[in-house]
């Protein structure tokens, strides 16, 4: 027995039949079988994905002390190497420990996208090709061949819109399981591969029949759900505060750039008493200072009030 | 951490390589542009074929495949080509994102038909061509104008009528000359059978399960059966009998004139070519690899089934009293009628799935490697070859 046959054996023939008999029993709609298998076969191997999301977590909280070994280490990798696998060592995290469960979990994924375009049997080809699959059970070759329309689509042919769902829902999981590194080459080049895998597989999935995508999607949103429940939103929440304080910066610019010269331009620098015209607490109460807010120079300064819900100068 | 941010992108380069990688060259062994290749179809001394359509390979990603067709009339004496005509895509009729092509590729799965100096071809792009066998000239004209949609079975010539099926669910009788519709009649199905005429009546089966005979004058319904699988084989007509091959790995066999079943035969797959009768007896090739030899009155089995070893879908023919079959991993095989002993003609080691097409002593086999065969019925003897891409 050739290995193309043990694949077809234990991958291809159950995967195939299982997603025909579905169709049947969901109302003869191959979509909704889609997502039912895609759905079960992300339950079957969820111990694996969560295996994989922690030991990503596990390397996650070791970040700072890397760090330390990478400053300590930097003239010598070797040695940062060794302590690094010394330090994986002790804590009981294998850097392995996150790839392998991907690895393992690749085959699957191939045999319900094989299984998938298979069953769609657009052209005679394939549907030729379909027969030797097949169990001898009654209900398998009176489903085919399967109705092609789910929703708005024709599971046989490329869908725009669900392109840009399958790039968006990828680019959400890949945020999320971003970690913020030090080393800013690193940073830039898992930048480049958040935007480069969605836009990839977006662009492929117009190329490919939509029942294709309809399983790509409903993976990326099945494994957002398990990533949320065990790590939270991660960098995708994460990123927000970081915005501010661009924000922030760009802001103390501007104002230091205004007090150079102090009349003049959008920005006013008001008096205590407009200040407290502009506040919504009550006159006259004091106000504690926190600390940690803009130096004394800046603090008095705010923006003129744009109009709007929010900004509107509380009436008198 | 370093470590880690180096594996972590080269896992995901990798997984992303290997996608398309494995989507783009067909690894994954899944085609989802047509190729068309069809049987042939003799006429004075020319063999009109249409080519199977080559298909995008090596080109990572976005190589796209062949979309224009062709006839091809070659010589049956000695294999020389005699001419081809270009049988253009001309719109496109769905999808045309990403790599896909934006036009419906002009694959051709039917036979021609030949009327006269006309052959006409059906195309995957719903198209129907006539091209003149003196002067070359070609006209073609939408069957759906509306909704283009695949013509996978062939065309039938009776008269000055043409008849097909079409994936839009309709069976079409047109004008042989102005190939301007005459009437239609709605299934519930795509249909990509051939029909199949004897005296006025129109069989042909569909993805809704359903055998159904028409009146080939106005198409309207003569009587229709309905089985537990889709019906895209071809039927066979005899007597006051059809006989054909459904999805629920059923012969069927039911009389003509109502439409009641008078038996049915179960195999372990598909029957997907058409049967062929000699002498009350009906040979079924079936994609198990199996010839069964039935009673055309009962459908007994008359003798135990002939294992070919491998799926036939290449419909058989007949050749003075032997049945010539074809098994999809390429060799040849003649079925005495009288002893329904088997023997080998040859074997051309090339992936078989058009339907044979036979003149005289000679059959013509056109294989998914794009060659095309004559081969000596009697002595299995090798006439000529030709490839045609």
């Amino acid at each position: 027995m050739g290995i193309g046959e043990i694949w077809n054996l234990i991958a291809m023939e159950p995967m195939i039949n299982t997603l025909i008999v579905l169709t049947r029993y969901l109302f003869n709609n191959f979509g909704v079988a889609i997502i039912v298998v895609t759905i079960i076969v992300n339950a079957a191997m969820l111990p694996l994905t969560l295996k994989q999301v922690r030991a990503s977590k596990a390397m996650q909280a070791l970040q700072p002390k890397l760090a330390e070994l990478q400053k300590k280490y930097a003239k010598d990798k070797q040695r940062l190497a060794q302590e690094q696998m010394k330090m994986y060592k002790e804590s009981g995290v294998s850097p392995a420990g996150c790839l392998l469960p991907l690895v393992v979990q690749m085959p699957v994924w191939i045999a319900l996208y094989q299984s998938i375009m298979h069953v769609l049997a657009v052209i005679p080809e394939n549907l030729l090709g379909l027969s030797k699959y097949l169990y001898s059970w009654p209900v398998v070759y009176s489903t085919l061949p399967l109705e092609n329309q789910f929703l708005w689509l024709n599971l046989a042919t490329g869908d725009m819109l669900l392109a840009i769902l399958v790039g968006g829902t990828m680019w959400v999981q890949q945020k999320m399981v971003m970690t913020p590194g030090a080393d800013p080459k690193q940073q830039q080049q898992a930048s480049m591969m958040l935007w480069l895998m969605p836009m990839m597989f977006a662009f492929l999935t117009l190329s490919f029949p939509s029942g294709l995508a309809l399983f790509w999607v409903t993976s990326n949103v099945v494994r957002i759900g398990i990533q949320y429940s065990a790590t939270g939103w991660g960098a995708l929440v994460k990123s927000a505060p970081k915005k501010q304080d661009e924000r922030d910066k760009k802001y103390k610019q501007r104002i230091s750039e205004v007090e150079k010269v102090p009349q003049g331009g959008d920005i006013v620098a008001p008096t205590v008493t407009q200040e407290e015209g502009l506040s919504h607490e009550e006159p006259g109460s004091e106000r504690q200072d926190r600390g940690g807010g803009y130096p004394k120079s800046i603090r008095a300064i705010k923006r003129k009030p744009r109009r709007g819900r929010g900004h509107r100068p509380k009436r008198r | 951490m370093e470590i880690r941010s180096n594996i972590a992108l080269k896992v995901c380069l990798a997984v992303v390589l290997l996608l398309v990688g494995l989507t783009s060259f067909g690894c994954i062994g899944i085609r989802t542009s047509p190729q068309g290749g069809s049987g042939g179809i003799v006429a004075d001394n020319t063999l009109f074929l249409c080519p199977a359509l080559k298909q995008a390979s090596g080109g990572f990603g976005c190589a796209a495949p062949q979309t224009e067709g062709k006839l091809v009339a070659v010589s049956t004496s000695d294999g020389n080509r005699l001419w081809e005509v270009s049988l253009e895509a001309s719109r496109a009729t769905s999808g045309g994102y990403g790599c896909a092509p934006s036009v419906a590729p002009v694959a051709i799965y039917g036979s021609p038909a030949v009327a006269g100096d006309l052959v006409y071809v059906a195309g995957y792009n719903g198209r129907i061509y006539a091209i003149s066998a003196s002067t070359r000239l070609s006209q073609d004209r939408y069957v759906n104008e509306t909704n283009p949609q695949p013509i996978i079975g062939g065309l039938v010539v009776v008269g000055d009528r043409l008849y097909l099926g079409s994936a839009d669910g309709r069976v079409y009788a047109l004008n042989g000359t102005s190939l301007e519709k005459e009437w239609e009649f709605k299934t519930g199905g795509k249909v990509w059978s051939t029909p199949a005429i004897e005296g006025n009546t129109l069989y042909i089966g569909s993805f809704d399960k359903k055998l159904y005979a028409l009146d080939t004058g106005d198409g309207a319904e003569k009587w229709a059966f309905e089985t537990e699988g889709a019906i895209i084989s071809t039927p066979l007509v005899y007597d006051d009998t059809v006989c054909f091959g459904s999805f629920d790995r059923h012969l069927y066999c039911l009389d003509t004139g109502d439409g009641s079943l008078k038996w049915k035969f179960m195999a372990d797959s598909w029957f997907w070519a058409k049967p062929v009768i000699y002498d009350d007896t009906v040979y079924a090739p079936c994609l198990d690899g199996k010839v069964y030899i039935l009673s055309a009155e009962t459908g007994s089995e008359v003798v135990g089934a002939i294992d070919l070893g491998s799926p036939i879908s290449s419909s058989p023919v007949l050749v003075g009293s032997e049945i010539v079959v074809a098994s999809e991993e390429g060799k040849v095989f003649a079925i005495d009628t009288s002893s329904n002993q088997l023997r080998l003609l040859t074997e051309v080691g090339e992936v078989i799935n058009a339907p044979l097409c036979a003149s005289d002593e000679t059959i013509y086999v056109y294989t998914g490697s794009q060659n095309l065969y004559a081969l000596n019925v009697e002595s299995g003897a090798q006439l000529w070859s030709l490839a045609i891409k």
